[in-house]
């Protein structure tokens, strides 16, 4: 492995190693896998539409705790560690700000993809117990709900590079919400009628992540396939808005003053 | 001395280790007092219950942050609990306004959430329409304007157009409004094979004979089993002979009308004129015509449905 590489991704195999000890990490597990076992019972309520309830319920559990785990962790790796004076003895050795970041989210995102294969085999285990199948949809809506963590995390690690950690977990979280609202966004701005307010909605639409374009539990759940070229596409949204941020983490934090 | 003396710092640790847990105790039952005359005294909602939020569903659907689906589930179990909470017991149209209104509203909410949610399409049409003791069927309006809708939004789904011809032939007797909704659903996948033979038999109720043909030669060409194509063959028939018989009836009532008599026969209506020849029989029977204007094939029973005309006929919908 190239000397470039190879300090990320001894700094990302620590990082999995730490937050697999994580007890943050385990309760925001446990958590979403009773949410999706219990969408068993949620669904006994129901007449029919036994499936879309146990999707509908496992999805949003998957999608709420990564969010959780992606910011809250996100935050601790960085500014959490600026906090604490424990980034020092790490960045004392010959560690570039770069490197650290990089390796930060390498491991946050591998510990995020476990995550989400985990929640992912429960719920399938749960559709199983219920005589249910995971349709291809389902399994494309939850690999995008695994971009969006990844995306999420990025901000996360943008936000902790140069502000506190409540502060970066408050942005991270109204990033999340506003970016599910981006859709309503452009709908105000093709109805306004000031240019002003066209052009100003159009700049944050175009600035700030859409993540609903990473979102479709609403298809897997109607059974309707997901059109055709719409996944790739989002995935690349995704992976290069996340690098974006990425870059931007690194640009904040080698010039910031952590004194 | 010694002995009495320990006893009572005995009974003093006691006392001071149990003193939390009476406490706990004491409290719990102040709450469960306090919070059983709070109850007693709290208004309580004239529209109690299961309903929507507060906000329309306009507000609520981008302020799901991304989990529309499920809110719209959440809607959806609410309105099968009204269902289920009405019981298999038939009350007056009044007594059950509120859970007929609850379920509209829970149901529209709900696909507005989402408005690809067939299971909320289909649900309202089977669950919505509720007879009473007093004489009326409510509920029916609008379950046929969320099927509307679900028809524009699920355009893939048979079930929805399926259950919205039901409820316009059974409840509102709007026979070719009904075979239409039929023959949209025939014409979708996953849809059975009667349902295109129950639109050719509304739409002939209906009156829309050329509809009905074009439908069943339509799927007569599709079909790739001979059972079906037999089926549909014979269904082709079927309307040939309906339109013979409604040729020979309005012969009988022309000649009626002139000469102030039912003609006795199909020949005397070929003899004065108003037919030009006896049509053929396509099953290979043949026509009659009865003393009272009506005819009829030896071969086979005329196409009609028995809707609401014939068991819920006094039902007003409301």
């Amino acid at each position: 492995m190239s000397g470039f590489l190879r300090m990320p991704w001894l700094i990302a195999g620590n990082t999995v190693r730490e937050l697999v000890r994580s007890k943050l990490l385990h309760n925001l597990l446990i958590f979403a896998v009773l949410l999706i076992a219990s969408s068993m019972f949620v669904a006994q309520l129901t007449i029919g539409q036994w499936d879309r309830v146990i999707l509908d319920l496992g999805l949003a559990a998957i999608e709420l705790s990564g969010v959780l785990v992606a910011v809250l962790i996100g935050v601790s790796l960085v500014a959490g560690e600026v906090e604490r004076r424990t980034v020092f003895p790490t960045l004392a050795r010959p560690v570039t700000r770069g490197a650290f970041l990089l390796g930060r989210y390498l491991g946050l995102c591998a510990m995020l993809a476990v995550s989400v294969v985990l929640m992912l085999g429960v719920l399938a285990g749960v559709l199983r117990l219920a005589g249910y199948g995971l349709s291809s949809a389902a399994t494309v809506a939850a690999l995008l709900i695994l971009l969006e963590l990844a995306l999420m995390a990025a901000a996360a690690l943008l936000f902790g590079s140069f502000t506190t950690p409540i502060l970066a977990s408050a942005f991270s979280l109204s990033l999340f919400l506003i970016g599910h609202l981006l859709t309503d966004l452009k709908a105000f701005q093709q109805r306004s009628h000031s240019e002003l307010a066209k052009a100003m909605t159009g700049v944050v639409y175009r600035v700030l992540p859409d993540l609903e374009l990473l979102n479709v539990k609403s298809l897997a759940s109607n059974e309707l396939p997901v059109p055709h070229g719409l996944a790739p596409s989002a995935a690349v949204y995704g992976v290069a808005y996340a690098a974006a941020l990425l870059v931007i983490a690194v640009s904040i934090f080698s010039r910031r003053d952590l004194k | 001395m010694a002995s009495v003396s320990l006893h009572r710092v005995n009974a003093s640790a006691l006392a001071r280790s149990s003193a939390p847990f009476a406490a706990v105790v004491v409290l719990a039952v102040c709450c469960a007092l306090a919070r059983a005359r709070a109850e007693r005294l709290s208004p309580t909602l004239a529209e109690g219950g299961f309903d929507i939020p507060a906000f329309p569903a306009e507000v609520v659907r981008p302020f799901s942050f991304g989990l529309r689906s499920m809110v719209s589930d959440l809607m959806f179990l609410q309105a099968i609990q009204v269902h289920g909470g009405r019981g298999s017991k038939m009350v007056t149209a009044q007594q059950g306004a509120r859970e007929d209104r609850a379920m509209n509203r829970l149901l529209t909410y709900s696909t507005d959430l989402d408005p690809a949610f067939a299971g909320a399409y289909r649900f309202a049409g089977n669950a919505m329409p509720r007879q009473t003791t007093d004489g009326k069927v409510t509920n029916v309006l609008q379950a046929e304007a969320l099927l509307s809708k679900g028809m524009r939004e699920r355009p893939d789904d048979w079930h929805i157009p399926f259950t919205l011809g039901f409820l316009e032939s059974y409840y509102l007797s709007r026979f070719e409004e009904a075979g239409r909704s039929f023959a949209t659903a025939a014409r979708l996948p996953g849809a059975p094979r009667y349902v295109g033979l129950l639109a050719t038999r509304t739409l002939t109720e209906g009156g829309d004979l050329a509809f009905a043909t074009q439908l069943a030669a339509a799927m007569a060409d599709q079909a790739t089993e001979e059972s079906s194509q037999r089926e549909w063959t014979e269904r082709l028939q079927d309307l040939q002979m309906e339109r013979d018989l409604r040729e020979i009836e309005a012969a009988g009532a022309r000649y009626a009308a002139r000469t102030g008599q039912h003609a006795p026969s199909i020949a005397a209506l070929v003899r004065a004129g108003e037919l030009p020849g006896v049509p053929r029989e396509p099953h290979g029977g043949f026509y009659l015509l009865g003393p009272d204007g009506q005819a009829k094939s030896t071969a086979k029973e005329r196409l009609r449905i028995r809707g609401r005309n014939g068991t819920v006929a006094a039902l007003e919908v409301q």
